[in-house]
């Protein structure tokens, strides 16, 4: 099936991303500048998205912070995408006692719901920075990719190109590169998207709650993390703003991985 | 139940015994890896206040001066008995305080599950038997968008909306102070329950529409047709039940998504349930608890599959056991499939 470029999505995420890499441009003020005399300001022509309890710029911040978030959600996918290869390509390779025994244990890691390894491996690490949040959540969100990989894997296994280079003295590594990622690349593809999505949103989950980022590393998660004590006050500025950037990104991502799923398919032979 | 039945149901017994053993292994490494000193995972950061001698003597009676499988050995020895260590926090025995808390989350996590079943089952004939049309498209669009906003979001916006604005609903506990009543319970429940079915119905609902697209175009349902028995009877009684079984191995697979959202719901909300006790020893590292939390956890999923299994085999005497190829199918061909494993 083939579906249509999804041109709006990917202009929507461009403009979000190009935006937050390039935030000193479009920054109307200092995103850490505490200005007392405007505190907790609804949104108005001087701040577009209103200000915070200490004063400063929620637009500026939401460009300012959105940085850390997409930094934490590509180093996430590129570990967890990286081990996933290596884990798959290994049991795909490897023989039957030695497949079975590598996917149970990703089924044994599976059933337990990512947020509880995070918080603990988190809670290991000690106090969170961006790399170490980005860490945690790669290290405990690879096992899905890696049973598709693995599942690729076992069907090029026998193939010439793979056993050719094999007798030839090719090392794992080398034929993980030159034949096999080639071949499954374009099928895990909408996997690593949507694991890119699910990354930020994990990241923002913990800071909102308070176990992830501190109050003073802005990122999505942690500026929402400032509307807890405020929420019941009203201002809903505070919490609505960043949120609405934070899902309109996740479903950008989404709906990209849905485009791939769609359309990294293999075609049917029959 | 057959014979079979009881040699699956053996088999996997041992399965969820070996899993757990396997778990708790990783678990048990995990904690002991904290940089500094194992002896925070048991007294936090009381350790600090303790002189060099009360260290040495903590040392010793928890026996951290002994090799780590030894350690291991002995923890699961303990476990084997019922016991699973002293809460930090709480300086009560772990499956004391888990004992407090865990029907909370059972009664969170089985009402959400039964709403997701049905309004799933609802929606998926809803958009198959209007499949194409603009109306069908909409919602898949929909669909998608909504199940990729972050549980939390998804919470804090109801709470704004419904607890803030209007002020109807309460905005977190399980009962009122003073309260405990049924309805008082049932009230506290509303907007949790309706942050995790928003959030989490599309995975589902999508499944099942995906299968019952292809249920319809099978040739039975062109006989009934031909019988003149109406469309919306054939597709509510003949083809969802042909797709059960999959709708319930599917089911299984979809709790851990399940249990980690109702686990973020429960921190927004400070439901006292085990996804708050969990974010609470994280915060106090007070790993002995955590570490149970994660094992009952996945005990929860593995018996899942379990029942689903036994269900399936009540459904449909054909069933094979063993069915994970096709399990597996379905959970990458899901939006969001990777997400929150």
């Amino acid at each position: 099936m083939n579906r249509k470029r999804p041109y709006f999505t990917i202009a929507l995420l461009g403009v979000i991303v190009l935006g937050c890499l390039f935030a000193e441009v479009i920054m109307p003020c200092d995103p850490t500048k505490m200005n007392l005399a405007e505190v907790n300001q609804a949104p108005s022509a001087a701040h577009l998205f209103g200000t915070d309890t200490m004063g400063r710029d929620i637009f500026s911040m939401i460009w300012y912070g959105g940085r850390i978030s997409l930094f934490i959600g590509c180093l996430a996918t590129l570990i967890s995408t990286g081990i996933a290869m290596v884990y798959g390509c290994l049991a795909g390779l490897a023989g039957e006692w030695a497949d079975d025994l590598l996917m149970r244990f990703t089924d044994i890691l599976m059933s337990v719901p990512q947020i509880l390894p995070v918080i603990f491996i988190q809670a290991v690490f000690g106090e969170p920075t961006a790399f170490s949040m980005a860490a945690v959540i790669g290290i405990t969100g690879w096992m899905a990719v890696s049973k598709m990989v693995r599942s690729e894997v076992r069907q090029m296994r026998r193939s010439e190109y793979v056993l050719a280079a094999r007798m030839m003295g090719g090392g794992f590594f080398y034929i993980l590169r030159t034949h096999l990622a080639p071949n499954f690349l374009p099928s895990i593809l909408f996997m690593v998207v949507t694991n890119l999505g699910s990354a930020i949103a994990m990241e923002a989950t913990l800071s909102y709650l308070g176990i992830g980022l501190p109050a003073n590393i802005i990122s999505w998660g942690s500026l929402m993390a400032l509307s807890q004590k405020v929420l019941l006050t009203g201002s809903w500025w505070l919490l609505l703003m960043p949120g609405l950037f934070l899902a309109a990104t996740l479903i950008c991502f989404t709906e990209l991985g849905e485009w791939k799923r769609m359309n990294g398919r293999r075609e049917r032979l029959i | 139940m057959n014979r079979k039945t009881w040699v699956y149901i053996c088999k996997k017994f041992a399965q969820l015994v070996l899993t757990l053993l396997v778990l708790s292994l990783v678990v048990f490494l995990v904690s002991r890896l904290a940089p500094g000193d194992p002896l925070r995972s048991f007294y936090g950061d009381a350790v600090e206040r303790m002189s060099t001698e009360q260290q040495e003597a903590a040392r010793e009676r928890l026996g951290l001066n002994e090799g780590l499988l030894q350690q291991y050995i002995n923890w699961i020895s303990g476990a084997v008995q019922g016991d699973f260590g002293i809460s930090f926090k709480y300086k009560q025995d772990v499956l004391d305080v888990i004992g407090q808390v865990w029907g909370n989350t059972f009664i969170l996590t089985v009402i959400c599950l039964v709403l997701i079943l049905l309004l799933g089952m609802a929606l998926a004939v809803f958009c198959v038997s209007h499949e194409g049309e603009l109306i069908d498209r909409a919602i898949c669009k929909i669909g998608v968008a909504v199940s990729s906003i972050p549980e939390f979001f998804a919470a804090l916006v109801l709470v704004l909306i419904f607890s803030v604005n209007l002020g109807i609903l309460p905005s977190g506990g399980v009962y009122s102070i003073g309260g405990g009543s049924l309805s008082d319970r049932a009230v506290h429940l509303i907007l949790p329950v309706s942050a995790i079915v928003i959030t989490h119905l599309w995975y589902c609902a999508y499944l099942m529409r995906n299968k019952l697209s292809e249920e319809v175009r099978k040739e039975y349902v062109l006989l009934y047709r031909v019988k003149g028995v109406s469309r919306r009877r054939i597709l509510w009684v003949h083809c969802m039940k042909n797709s059960m079984p999959a709708i319930v191995s599917m089911m299984a697979i979809f709790l851990p998504h399940l249990l980690g959202g109702a686990y973020i719901i429960e921190m927004v909300f400070s439901y006292p349930g085990l996804g708050r006790l969990g974010f609470e020893s994280a915060k106090y590292h007070d790993y002995n608890l955590l570490m149970v939390i994660s094992l009952l956890t996945g005990a929860a999923v593995i018996l899942a599959n379990m029942a689903a299994q036994i269900i399936n085999e009540k459904l449909d005497a054909r069933m094979e056991y063993d069915r994970t190829e096709h399990a597996e199918e379905n959970r990458n061909s899901c939006p969001g499939g990777g997400s929150f494993e």
